[in-house]
């Protein structure tokens, strides 16, 4: 298995006091190259769980293995060494001030320990990268292939958002984890990004977990779809089983919950 | 030359001396408030540290090239403290700095022994050439050689995967996170090093004065500061190297523009009000949002001076609304 998460427990203190427990004895499992679209209303915990598996919240119990190894165990830095990472916000997961060729280095170097001898071995990007960079967005069929010296706060939100993607696929990471990453755009940059995410979660071949609050993408992307209502799993299906859901089924779900829940 | 031009060159060259000497203050404010976007208030403390360092080391016969190397060393070890406050203790930066600092007023004092040390002897290392010029002359050669080395070598680093790794914490920490980047340890190298290089300014400066006082750092974020944006406003600099070059003549520019209102005869005593009004002014001239951080994400796509891109505007992706 990939990505085994074992009796994960998160909870945070809520305004004026108390405490919300939101995972309690949480699992997940998910093996290697599978890309499951999770959904959920607000507060369910997709996000959160995101978080919890980057290492951006610490966990209060449980553990979080990633081919074998306990994230919890290694420091931020060593831990984003594995994850591929796109966030919401467009503006996040670049770094504007740098050109498109130098955030692809950065990314690609998310392997190496760059704050160390090691990254002083030679100026980069070099030529020979900014010609490998050039022909990788050719080959994604991106038009920014003759601009890779464009500062990236230059860019639109759905480029960028691009960028982030691609960004996020190098340094060959272990689990891929994309954050809403297309709620901040336009339908149509919207259907760019999400075929070029499709293709290339599909070519890297490595696990992913997409958050989504569009209904339409959790019925058409991905092998398994999940559903999470206050921490706790609410259905799980693979694509097959998939094929049955309708938009409006999962709208009656989530209502079903909320009642549930209220009383 | 004539008897009237010889004051006038020796005005220049005075004035080129001094920018040369404070431009490794200039350039070490760069580093921490430009490229780390970390405001670093140790750089007052770590001024007079070197300053101080350097004369009571040269005062006691030590070799002026390891009396400038501990002034190095000590204003690194300022700096990694402040860092190390910052980054493992989770204060803020400001603070962190401002905390270092008022330590390093008590570490200086003790260091030089008493408040004010005059440095009357410098033996020097190279026999530099004068050019008929003197004493200005050969500090003018020396000093012009070290810092193109200087700029050189610090151009050099941030183009490698450090110096990337360096320029992402300050533009976005968040994505550098995200990607990998030791961020604590990356703020305290550089940290470190920026204050090295401001140790370094205040052991040039002290010999240059021919003397270290325990208060000659006070201002000096702000007189790096400002220099770094007298130099970005003229030059407008798109590119690493020309950002640091920007910064060196800066520093020259604005120690010519001090050595110019002293000359038509400003009063020493009004020097850092005149000092803060030319700051001011080229702060407003410039068009640069205090406090002179790196770019946020927001409004980086605006800003005028950024570094190494091209003009293009933004495109849309294919099937993508403008």
């Amino acid at each position: 298995m990939s990505l085994l998460v074992d009796k994960l427990c998160w909870g945070h203190t809520v305004p004026g006091g108390g405490w919300r427990q939101l995972f309690a004895n949480f699992d997940f499992q998910s093996p290697t190259g599978e890309f499951t679209v999770v959904i959920g209303s607000n507060g369910s915990g997709k996000s959160t769980f995101l978080n919890l598996l980057a290492g951006t919240l610490h966990s209060n119990s449980g553990s979080i293995r990633l081919h074998d190894k306990p994230l919890q165990q290694l420091s931020d830095h060593r831990r984003a060494r594995r994850i591929g990472r796109v966030m919401q916000n467009p503006l996040e997961g670049t770094c504007p001030g740098l050109t498109i060729a130098e955030n692809l280095r950065l990314a690609e170097g998310r392997r190496r320990s760059v704050i160390s001898w090691r990254g002083l071995s030679g100026v980069h990007p070099s030529r020979a990268d900014r010609r490998r960079y050039r022909d990788l967005l050719e080959q994604l069929g991106l038009p920014l292939a003759d601009r890779i010296d464009t500062l990236v706060g230059q860019l639109s939100g759905g480029q960028r958002q691009t960028i982030s993607l691609v960004m996020a696929t190098l340094g060959q990471p272990q689990l891929l984890l994309l954050d809403e990453h297309t709620a901040a755009l336009d339908p149509r940059a919207e259907a760019t990004v999400m075929a070029l995410t499709d293709r290339l979660v599909r070519q890297l071949g490595t696990t992913a977990l997409m958050v989504t609050h569009s209904l339409d993408q959790a019925l058409s992307f991905g092998d398994r779809l999940v559903m999470l209502h206050e921490g706790r799993i609410l259905g799980d299906w693979n694509a097959r089983e998939r094929q049955h859901l309708t938009p409006e089924s999962l709208r009656e779900m989530y209502g079903a919950a909320r009642v549930r829940q209220t009383n | 030359m004539t008897g009237h031009n010889a004051p006038m060159l020796s005005l220049w060259l005075g004035a080129y001396d001094q920018g040369l000497a404070y431009a490794s203050l200039a350039l070490g404010t760069y580093l921490t408030l430009r490229v780390l976007n970390f405001a670093d208030l140790t750089v007052d403390g770590s001024f007079a540290l070197g300053g101080g360092t350097a004369a009571v080391l040269i005062t006691n016969g030590v070799p002026v090239p390891l009396a400038i190397l501990a002034a190095v060393v000590l204003g690194g070890l300022a700096g990694t403290i402040t860092a190390l406050i910052h980054t493992r203790l989770g204060v803020n930066d400001l603070f962190a700095g401002i905390l270092t600092t008022t330590g390093l007023y008590t570490v200086t004092l003790r260091v030089m022994g008493r408040s004010n040390i005059p440095i009357t002897d410098i033996t020097p290392v190279v026999n530099w050439p004068d050019f008929g010029q003197g004493d200005d002359g050969r500090w003018a050669i020396a000093l012009t050689c070290v810092l193109l080395g200087m700029v050189a070598l610090i151009a050099l680093l941030l183009a490698t995967d450090f110096g990337l790794a360096l320029r992402a914490i300050g533009n976005n920490p968040t994505m550098a996170r995200a990607n990998a980047v030791n961020q604590g340890l990356g703020l305290t190298l550089g940290i470190a090093a920026g204050n090295a290089l401001v140790g370094l300014s205040g052991a040039l400066v002290a010999m240059y004065q021919g003397f270290a006082d325990v208060t000659m750092g006070i201002g000096s974020l702000i007189l790096g500061l400002g220099m770094v944006i007298i130099g970005e406003s003229v030059l407008r600099p798109r590119s690493v190297p020309t950002a640091l070059f920007a910064v060196v003549v800066g520093a020259i520019l604005f120690r010519l523009l001090i050595a110019i209102a002293l000359q038509l005869g400003l009063d020493p005593v009004d020097l850092k009000l005149t000092t803060a009004v030319l700051l001011l002014a080229a702060m407003s001239l410039g068009h640069i949002k205090l406090p002179g951080l790196n770019a946020s994400p927001q409004d980086a796509a605006s800003e005028p001076a950024a570094i190494a891109g091209s003009e293009a505007e933004a495109d849309p992706l294919p099937g993508e609304q403008p």
